[in-house]
């Protein structure tokens, strides 16, 4: 009978002890010092991501793969609107700074199947833009160095070498006008115009998938 | 990291498979607790079985504690999960109905599947009930419906109803839980036994 | 012989063991899919294919079922109804592990076995009803909805125990 009694107690004590380790969880639970989380990269990780200069793609590189029609390039365009439809690259998609974090505009920056190339006037709309999206952890994301100012100068308008530069300045030299040429420079100022406005229809629709968090369902 | 379907770790088309799965194992335990007989079930509310109680309570403070500490541990984002939305009057005469059915028959739709896996003759004929009360709901939907839409407070949590902390409900829902297991052991002993 | 089948009649699993397995299972789910268990939603789906099956325009001239009729896709291509399908084959296994597989009406010894046939249909009705307005039963509302504390859950979950113990003064005679 007694080793019946300890078992019995044994049996009650095992209880006992799984009702003290449940109450210890929750008690833990309560007490446990909450930290608040960061959503997106580490600050230092991003802090050396805003020094490093590996963003930037110059305008020669960017002008390169147009011509040879990289499918992996995706022009952005952070201007407003106005700016956008006087005058953009070609298939460039418009999404003014303002509305970087708009969730339709998510699709395209958020992903990791096209190269994203930022591109402003100048650096500026262009550096906040990339800021923003690598703070949030987006990857593959190019800022256009010097932005359009930049390809004006190189590829649409490009400087003429000196005699006394070796022959890789040529060599760019005749490259950039090419391409301008690419771009539609070279002829003559009423065709131009009518270049362009003839592009637009012809703008590629991009069908980016977006890699959206599906928002789970539920029911009964 | 988090729920790992909508996070698209685990790619969409496994959902079903995980679902048969799941569903495997989730009747295995309700079976092997004793949930497919009806006896057991009605016992809880006579005080010679707690059965239900003790499953239900237990498989909560597991479940609310596992899940707040993996988002503590940032393995899961609680806010991503899926939260039923509180449509108050709906919920409290839907829930006073299916007391009355509970008693009545003895099983809920879970458990009734179970027991008509087992071959247990008065699941099947609670699963027909089940199916002819949803086709009832169907046909008179148009004179429930501003009941069943009524008052929707949304998705929310216990958390935004009482403005609390939910770490603290988490405890006192454990204290709460233990007391009720002491308290059904407690009544079990005075109420007379029934062999079933 | 008959003496070790009496025993392993009532053998079951201690419930405390149940729940906590249970409640790993629920952590599983939510952590897999991001959405709790359920029972009463695969009924649904199985009532709405089959009325729309028959009936296809009254079905879509329902508002109810329209709901869940989408064009070119099956209502029964539903998370619930795979794992309705699960839950029947983990009980059936469980069931025949343990030898409790048998074609059989339990009742309380005091009625008769039609008295409570009439009763089951008679609750499995009210459930049916209750479990639509309230937009769940207990193992998906409940159960899934205390997992993640949400008050459609606690208030659903509350309702049911509360009546079930007003009622069952009620229905005495059937049980004990």
């Amino acid at each position: 009978m007694s080793k019946k009694y300890k078992l019995k107690r044994l049996l009650v004590r095992r209880y006992q002890i799984l009702a003290a380790i449940l109450f210890i969880l929750a008690a833990g639970l309560v007490l446990l010092p909450k930290y608040k989380k960061n959503e997106g990269i580490a600050p230092d990780l991003f802090v050396k991501n805003i020094i490093s200069s590996e963003r930037y793609i110059s305008t020669d590189l960017l002008a390169d793969r147009l011509v040879n029609q990289d499918p992996t390039v995706l022009l952005i365009d952070t201007r407003s609107e106005k700016e956008f439809n006087d005058y953009a690259l070609p298939n460039a998609v418009n999404i003014p700074l303002k509305d970087l974090l708009n969730e339709n505009f998510d699709g395209y920056i958020n992903q990791d199947v096209y190269d994203v190339i930022l591109y402003s006037n100048e650096n500026f709309y262009a550096d906040q833009a990339w800021i923003i999206s690598n703070r949030l952890g987006y990857q593959n994301l190019y800022v256009l160095k010097g932005g359009l100012n930049e390809w004006f100068n190189t590829i649409i308008n490009p400087k003429m070498p000196e005699e006394t530069e070796p022959k890789e300045a040529f060599d760019l030299y005749s490259f950039r006008k090419a391409a301008g040429m690419y771009f539609g420079v070279g002829i003559v100022k009423s065709e131009v115009k009518k270049e362009i406005k003839k592009k637009k229809p012809t703008r590629k629709v991009i069908t980016v998938k977006k890699k959206k968090k599906r928002v789970p369902e539920g029911g009964c | 990291m988090g729920p790992l379907i909508p996070n698209g770790i685990i790619p969409e088309d496994w959902n079903y498979i995980i679902a048969i799965l799941i569903g495997f194992a989730f009747g295995y335990i309700l079976e092997a607790s004793g949930f497919s007989s009806s006896r057991k079930l009605a016992g809880q509310f006579y005080g010679y079985d707690f059965a239900v109680l003790k499953v239900f309570f237990t498989s909560a403070v597991v479940a609310v504690i596992g899940l707040y500490y993996m988002d503590y541990l940032n393995f899961l984002d609680i806010s991503m999960l899926f939260v039923q939305p509180t449509y108050l009057w709906a919920a409290i005469i839907g829930g006073m109905i299916m007391g009355v059915g509970f008693l009545a028959g003895g099983f809920c739709p879970g458990t009734s599947l179970c027991a008509v896996a087992i071959g247990k003759i008065d699941g099947i004929v609670f699963t027909i009930g089940l199916v002819i009360g949803i086709f009832i709901f169907s046909e008179s939907f148009s004179a429930l419906e501003p009941l069943f839409e009524s008052s929707n407070l949304g998705n929310i949590t216990l958390v935004d109803t009482l403005g609390v902390s939910p770490y603290w409900i988490i405890f006192i829902f454990t204290i709460i839980a233990l007391i009720a297991f002491v308290f059904s052991d407690w009544v079990r002993s005075k109420v007379k036994k029934v062999f079933y | 012989m008959v003496k070790k089948k009496q025993q392993n009649r009532h053998v079951y699993w201690n419930p405390y063991f149940g729940g906590f397995l249970l409640g790993l299972l629920i952590i599983l789910t939510f952590y897999l899919t991001g959405r709790g268990l359920g029972a009463s939603g695969a009924l649904k789906s199985g009532v709405v294919t089959v009325v729309h099956t028959i009936a296809p325009t009254h079905a879509e001239n329902n508002v109810y079922y329209s709901k869940f009729i989408k064009e070119g896709e099956s209502p029964m291509n539903n998370w619930l109804v795979f794992e309705a399908i699960g839950v029947l084959l983990g009980a059936f296994l469980s069931g025949a592990f343990t030898g409790r597989l048998k074609l059989k009406v339990q009742h309380s010894p005091k009625i008769t076995s039609r008295r409570r046939l009439v009763f089951a249909l008679i609750g499995g009705i009210l459930f049916g009803l209750g479990a639509q307005i309230a937009r769940g039963c207990t193992s998906g509302a409940a159960l899934s909805g205390m997992a993640v504390l949400s008050t459609g859950g606690f208030i659903t979950m509350l309702a049911i125990f509360g009546t079930g113990y007003a009622v069952a003064y009620f229905f005495r005679k059937n049980w004990i």
